[in-house]
């Protein structure tokens, strides 16, 4: 399962995505990412299951006419 | 308690650790370039590094007890290493080493907290900090492993328990028996620590298909048990491997 990797380096910073770790459970998604992303000391780090992201898309709506 | 001096049996009980972290340090290594994923390799990889600094603080203050430096870093023979007979040899597929592996560092974190000393204030919070992600991982892999390999996983435990409970030291030690605790150097006995450390597995397989061996109190017998190295019995880490952790053939470039 692929999970997207979130941190900010201070408090109050706009969250970075820094990229992804794929796991078998949030448990281990939580290990991976401190491990792969340990770099810097961060303020936040977390991760997001990738099915758990809204997607943000456009809809076609109706012209008003009528048949 | 003060730095100076150590009760008697505690110098073998650190020294026990510190062996046992050597070699796990060794076993992640091993483990790192071949685990099933990258963030298996890397969390081993971290992992190792992890053991190798604590191995340095806790052999620094073990020299500080009178036990000679050359003879922890580069001179001694595979039978006198005190680690934990869980890791005298590779384990040969991935369950068998995450059972290794989780058991042998989980017992290792639990002496270690158990220790009350002045010498080993700040240095054991450290170390837990370090060890929360190493028992993290491994339960993490136990819970995905126990549904998809149980029999595996089972085997391995089966396998590995009494050589761990012989490294926790042996059921009679309880809290009026036990010498480090009778000692004030520990404050939690043997018996308890063999407990905590079933409980924990029984409750992380709990609702699964693994079964846990139970915690046999003949085991170790407190008459074989090597007190000094924490097992029962003579065997030891194969030569070449502590070839490696002594850096033999990369002799002629060490920094004077």
């Amino acid at each position: 399962m692929n999970y997207h990797v979130f941190t900010r380096v201070s408090a109050g910073d706009d969250l970075m995505h820094v990229g992804t770790v794929q796991a078998d459970s949030d448990r281990l998604a939580r290990i991976y990412a401190h491990r792969t992303y340990d770099e810097e000391d961060w303020d936040f780090i977390g991760v997001v299951h990738e099915e758990n992201l809204i997607e943000v898309e456009g809809q076609p709506i109706a012209g008003g006419r009528t048949a | 308690m003060s730095d100076d001096g150590w009760p008697e049996p505690a110098v073998d009980y650190v020294q026990a650790i510190a062996d046992t972290k050597i070699l796990l340090g060794q076993r992640y290594g091993e483990w790192m370039l071949k685990g099933p994923n990258l963030e298996d390799d890397i969390s081993g990889a971290s992992n190792a590094q992890d053991e190798i600094g604590q191995v340095r603080q806790l052999f620094r203050l073990l020299t500080r007890q009178g036990v000679d430096d050359d003879w922890l870093e580069s001179e001694r023979d595979p039978e006198e290493y005190a680690n934990a007979a869980t890791l005298d040899a590779e384990a040969e597929a991935w369950p068998t080493f995450i059972v290794q592996v989780a058991l042998t560092d989980r017992a290792a974190w639990l002496l270690l907290d158990a220790i009350d000393h002045d010498d080993f204030t700040g240095m054991v919070q450290k170390m837990g900090e370090d060890e929360y992600f190493h028992l993290e991982h491994h339960d993490g892999r136990l819970e995905t492993l126990a549904e998809d390999q149980p029999e595996a996983v089972e085997a391995a435990l089966e396998a590995y328990f009494p050589d761990i409970l012989a490294f926790v030291g042996p059921a009679t030690y309880d809290a009026a028996s036990d010498p480090l605790v009778d000692a004030g150097f520990t404050d939690r006995p043997a018996a308890e620590i063999r407990r905590a450390l079933f409980e924990h597995y029984a409750d992380l397989f709990e609702g699964t298909d693994v079964s846990v061996p139970p915690l046999d109190d003949s085991v170790p017998d407190p008459d074989a048990w090597d007190e000094t190295r924490r097992r029962v019995g003579d065997g030891h880490v194969e030569s070449d491997v502590v070839d490696q952790l002594q850096g033999v053939s990369n002799q002629e470039y060490v920094i004077a």
